[in-house]
């Protein structure tokens, strides 16, 4: 399914309501990361509606900043 | 103090500071609306048990834990209305009893359960803690790891909270920043090539969680400190694998392994200043095996613009190190006030031994550990003002700064990444804003008489408070 974070199809379903209820599910995408659940405010549901800010698609993942870089191996 | 979570639980209902929230709530975005509530209800707000989320059955949850002033001196084990000033110094007097004493227990609470197979998303009441954060986090969740090159070694053993997104059913991404305790072992254990094991506790007593968010030097326990602070031992127990060390009476406990080499996409996540830092490149842990107690209670924290928990949390933690420090070898130092935003702005209140002393105090708070990256706007106040009072703050810098000599800049300093007015990220600029009264040989600007304390008013300040009181004023 689409990730409505960076729009790529790689998002699936990772987790239901433990209760049986089936009231709602939580998906995460295999590109980005972006985790979110169905029943959050339907604002932020829609990639049209989200703010354009978080958005990842225009991103490239590997070169985001990474905090603490692998180090040389010592071998 | 508390030797668990569930017994300051206890104490915070006992004395009115727990409210139980019993209406059904939805995962989002109510758990951040109570949380944000709770922290704006002030210093004196209460701890919330949310006890039915919808899909998650009977979980339960606990936010604003550390959230006020209140709750804080109960804590210390001191009545509810201590001062914070009353709560540093004895904070302070404490701190010197390092170390305290640690002993392990056979068949600890944390493992009345024990799971191989589990759905972190679904065993956990997980939320989205900011609507803008990239997944649902854990915020107050304390993270124990050893050092790969000196494992028997107790002390370098680290307890410290980071924040950790849950990405599915057994993954969860970390940031650990390169100053962090965690990134020494990190960076020592993928030297090697070798995973990192970690224990994520969740719901531990609150002076452990106070202890892990505290800048403390690489080779101290966190588990002595909480010890000697709460004056009783600080009760542990090995991992199921028998590697880490971890709280006895820890709600949940989920044993696992930083990969090695491994990087992934994470966050944003809104953080303590206030505003969202992007998404990044962080390590990620696996997790093979969960333990918890019966029944147990879930605890988070919300953090976000502030004042918020965090900012409580992490007060009087931040102070202390840098008061200690400074009094080394600056006896004159009375206090340091360094509550906002983690010490980025920090108020001390000094007596001046000679001219222009107080810049010298700033100088060095500037340059203590925390304080390079960190101590960022310095306000110098003489030995007669609060700094933990505002109102008296304010008072020193409209009567005793004077601009044109006062307000110092030194641009191109350390700064803090997560600071958004550090730019580029980790750079910054320190300010002096010197409101102390000047002292020989620096010329008096001008010759005035202060006027003084009421003495007499301490006694008429004792019955009027009774009279007040017995007219049902609140307290």
């Amino acid at each position: 399914m689409k990730c409505i974070r960076c729009l790529s199809g790689e998002a699936a379903v990772v987790a239901t309501a433990p209760d049986g209820s089936g009231a709602w599910e939580i998906y995460k995408c295999g590109r980005c990361n972006f985790g979110w659940r169905n029943t959050e405010p339907a604002k932020l549901l829609d990639p049209a509606n989200r703010d354009p800010f978080f958005q990842l698609d225009k991103v490239d993942i590997d070169k985001l900043i990474t905090p603490c870089p692998i180090p040389p191996l010592h071998r | 103090m508390f030797k668990d979570l569930r017994q300051f639980l206890e104490k915070l209902e006992k004395e009115g500071q727990l409210v139980q929230y019993t209406d059904e709530v939805m995962p989002e975005p109510d758990i951040r609306a109570i949380s944000r509530a709770a922290a704006d209800m002030g210093a004196t707000g209460p701890a919330v048990i949310i006890n039915k989320i919808k899909g998650y059955g009977n979980k339960k949850i606990a936010v604003n834990v550390h959230g006020s002033w209140a709750n804080h001196a109960l804590m210390m084990g001191m009545p509810k209305t201590t001062s914070l000033k009353e709560q540093f110094f004895e904070l302070a007097r404490r701190w010197d009893s390092y170390p305290g004493e640690v002993r392990w227990v056979d068949n600890p609470p944390c493992q009345e359960v024990v799971l191989d197979s589990f759905n972190l998303l679904e065993l956990l009441p997980m939320y989205k803690v900011n609507e803008h954060d990239g997944g649902f986090y854990l915020s107050k969740a304390s993270v124990v790891s050893k050092d790969p090159e000196d494992p028997d070694n107790f002390d370098k053993e680290n307890v410290g909270i980071y924040r950790l997104q849950v990405q599915d059913a057994d993954t969860i991404a970390m940031q650990g920043l390169p100053f962090h305790d965690i990134a020494i072992h990190m960076r020592k254990a993928e030297e090697r090539g070798e995973a990192l094991p970690v224990a994520i506790c969740i719901g531990v007593d609150p002076m452990l969680s106070f202890m892990a968010s505290t800048p403390i030097a690489y080779d101290q326990s966190e588990y002595k400190y909480t010890a000697a602070i709460n004056g009783i031992p600080m009760e542990l127990a090995k991992t199921t694998t028998g590697f880490l060390d971890v709280p006895a009476g820890a709600e949940y406990v989920l044993e696992g392994e930083i990969l090695p080499r491994v990087r992934v996409c994470e966050g944003p996540f809104g953080e303590f200043p206030g505003s969202y830092s992007g998404a990044r490149k962080q390590v990620v842990i696996k997790i093979k095996r969960v333990t918890h107690r019966r029944d147990p209670i879930f605890e988070n924290l919300y953090l976000g613009r502030p004042w918020t928990e965090i900012d409580t949390l992490l007060g009087l933690n931040t102070c202390i190190p840098i008061y200690k420090q400074l009094r080394e070898t600056m006896p004159e130092v009375k206090a340091v006030n360094a509550l906002y935003q983690h010490g980025l702005t920090v108020i001390i209140s000094t007596e001046s031994r000679l001219g222009g002393y107080a810049k010298s105090v700033a100088f060095r708070a500037a340059s203590t550990p925390h304080g390079i990256s960190y101590v960022k706007n310095i306000i110098l106040v003489d030995a007669d003002v609060d700094p933990f009072d505002l109102v008296q703050v304010m008072w020193a810098m409209s009567t005793r700064l004077r601009g044109e000599k006062d307000v110092i800049v030194i641009p191109n300093t350390p700064g803090m990444p997560l600071d958004p007015g550090s730019e580029p990220p980790g750079m910054g600029s320190k300010i002096i804003l010197d409101c102390t009264t000047p002292v020989a040989p620096e010329p008096k600007m001008r010759d005035v008489k202060m006027v003084d304390l009421i003495p007499e008013a301490i006694a008429f300040q004792k019955k009027l408070t009774q009279m007040h009181q017995a007219l049902g004023a609140v307290s």
